[in-house]
């Protein structure tokens, strides 16, 4: 199963899958009236027969193990989300705080110090876009 | 004389002191991002794209026209003197990198300024020159001839940034489908909503060039546990008059090459640097120095490095297609402001187009005082550490992906298309194709279903007419030689 060509073979199926059979939900009619559906279908098949391509293939060429490793993608999505929900929730000087602080876990070393120096510096920052290029931050 | 007259025109807008700040603080924020590592010229227009919003219409062009040709010549100086490879200056950390070894940092930076702002001058004159005739002829192409070009650019695309047209090819479908999300023109149907109110107008732009190139690079830098060595050396700048003569013959040859290679469909300043580069492998007077830090090796890729980044604007301002990811993105900006590039472009908004044009060369002459007595400054960019400033980095994505519609919302989408774009890259699909797909995609639909309306839904459009028909062919010729190509590489491993 570890093997790159065959998961992105099966990866753009299942993409094309998905959009492909939404896409009957939405009317077709024919080529000289397209419908909204008909051009993402056509899409969609042709994205499924490079999928299916790719999969046929990959039992041709040597295996490609993927290299992956998703702490350090799921800490940095976590902290934007944890970003935008504090800050609509609360204000954005907590969401600096959090964003900052949860991020920090995905460098090696991780130093209170310097999280705090960040921080403060990206609220200035913050400050400035609001008050000098009037953006509509909500930062209190 | 008209290029004369309307070059003289250009400058009469571009020279303004509003207009020089822009064009200023373009060069200056592009080339400082440029530098950062991991950030090439996309994710640094994707990242700065929202800030303009906020400006007039030929201000905010100028400076993300600036951004761009920043961004592309600050990559080059990372490349010479750490050899950080990215994307967009691959050539530059060849013989750039070489020189830095032998003790010649100063020289290659020089030469690479120097040759940048003489492949920059030509690709106006070429730009100046060739956009008014190719707006003449975009004016003949109909709905299939659009769609014809569109394909063959995605084609194009494909194949020279990822190397496999299959994979390049699925991530532009991959990027069509998501311009679909959202309300069909035609007919107001709802499409892929999900039934969420914030997918009605569609994914915003930003919110998935930010994800796949800014927080995807960000995550792929922090898995690589890799922490640069900021450069330290001497930099002597100035060259011996032999020296220089060296450089001159190497950067008309390389400024030649990147304004031809920069017009092409799926061209652009990579596949300029590299064509440059063999090219002085070829012809130079001093080949057998190349690769061991020659001055013509920095010379030539630079000067068609800039060339290209330039010259690409010429199919996008008269044709209306962009052809490549870069593009499709300014593309966006132009369209943000209310300006629809195309073979119009110049007749409707003349002073926009010359005022750009003109700029362009102001831009190169800012890049030439900025990075060759200014360069030692510059380089104390790397002593900020990565720890630093990927927090930062994560906030001024989040603060553009708000600032557009004022809503936290498009956040969440961009962390999603950071996950989405970080998955694209673990399974080796780049994302360039996709951004252009994402792009271009509503536009070849609208063509696509209104060729077949004209034609009461006969296909033969698109291969009867002269234009459409020729780009048909030439894509079947295409398709014909990577089917080979397939099936030959398929067997090696057999054989072997």
């Amino acid at each position: 199963m570890n093997n790159l060509n065959f998961v992105r073979g099966l990866f753009l199926v299942a993409i094309s899958l998905l959009f492909g059979l939404t896409s009957f939900n939405y009317k077709m009619g024919d080529f000289s009236r397209a419908g909204p559906g008909l051009f993402p279908l056509v899409i969609s098949i042709l994205l499924f027969l490079i999928g299916l391509a790719s999969v046929i293939r990959s039992r041709f060429v040597t295996p490609v193990p993927i290299d992956y490793n998703f702490k350090n993608i799921l800490i940095i999505i976590v902290s934007l989300a944890g970003f935008a929900y504090i800050s609509e929730h609360v204000n954005m000087i907590a969401g600096i705080i959090v964003l900052v602080f949860v991020a920090s876990y995905a460098g090696q070393n991780n130093s209170m110090v310097r999280n705090v120096k960040i921080a403060a510096g990206l609220l200035l920052v913050a400050c400035g876009f609001k008050y000098l290029l009037h953006l509509n931050l909500p930062i209190i | 004389m008209d290029i004369i007259n309307n070059l003289a025109f250009g400058f009469e807008h571009a020279l303004t002191v509003q207009n020089l700040m822009y064009c200023a603080i373009g060069c200056v924020v592009g080339t400082l991002i440029g530098l950062l590592p991991g950030l090439g010229p996309l994710s640094t227009i994707s990242l700065l794209l929202p800030l303009t919003y906020s400006i007039p219409t030929d201000g905010s062009l100028i400076m993300l026209a600036g951004i761009y040709y920043g961004a592309q010549y600050g990559d080059s100086v990372s490349a010479i003197t750490m050899k950080i490879p990215h994307a967009a200056s691959i050539v530059a950390c060849i013989d750039g990198y070489q020189m830095t070894l032998n003790g010649k940092t100063g020289l290659a930076l020089f030469t690479a300024g120097i040759s940048s702002f003489i492949g920059g001058t030509v690709a106006i004159v070429v730009l100046a020159t060739l956009s008014p005739l190719l707006g003449e002829v975009g004016l003949m192409f109909g709905p299939a001839d659009y769609c014809a070009l569109m394909l063959f650019g995605f084609f194009c695309v494909s194949f020279v940034t990822t190397g496999s047209i299959l994979n390049g090819l699925a991530m532009t479908l991959i990027g069509i489908l998501l311009g679909s999300i959202g309300t069909d023109v035609n007919s107001g149907q709802m499409r892929f909503t999900m039934d969420l109110p914030f997918l009605m107008d569609g994914i915003g732009l930003i919110s998935v060039a930010l994800g796949c190139f800014g927080i995807a690079e960000i995550v792929k830098n922090l898995d690589n546990h890799s922490e640069i060595t900021p450069f330290n050396g001497e930099i002597k700048l100035m060259p011996t008059w032999p020296e220089f003569k060296r450089i001159i013959p190497s950067a008309l040859r390389g400024s030649v090459i990147g304004s031809v290679m920069g017009i092409l469909p799926g061209g652009g300043p990579v596949l300029a640097q590299f064509a440059a580069y063999a090219a002085e492998k070829r012809f130079s007077k001093y080949k057998d120095e190349i690769g061991h830090g020659a001055i013509e090796g920095v010379a030539g890729q630079a000067a068609a490095d800039e060339a290209a980044a330039r010259t690409s604007f010429i199919p996008l301002m008269s044709i209306g297609i962009p052809e490549n990811a870069v593009m499709a993105l300014m593309m966006a900006a132009f369209i943000v402001k209310g300006v629809q590039p195309g073979p119009n472009m110049i007749a409707t908004h003349p002073d926009l187009f010359w005022g750009l044009v003109a700029s362009m060369w102001i831009g190169n002459v800012f890049l030439v005082i900025l990075n060759v007595p200014l360069v030692r400054y510059w380089l104390s960019v790397f002593k900020i550490p990565f720890s630093v400033l990927f927090p930062s980095i994560l906030f001024f994505c989040c603060v553009g992906t708000f600032s557009i519609n004022n809503s936290l919302d498009d956040v969440y989408i961009t962390a999603t298309f950071g996950l989405i774009g970080y998955m694209f890259m673990r399974l080796g699909l780049e994302a360039a194709p996709l951004m252009l797909g994402f792009i271009l995609g509503p536009m070849l639909e609208e063509y696509f279903r209104r060729a077949l309306l004209l034609s009461r839904g006969n296909f033969g459009t698109f291969f009867t007419r002269p234009i459409s028909g020729t780009l048909m062919a030439l894509i079947g010729i295409f398709v014909a030689w990577q089917l080979i190509a397939f099936f030959l590489e398929s067997r090696k491993p057999k054989a072997a």
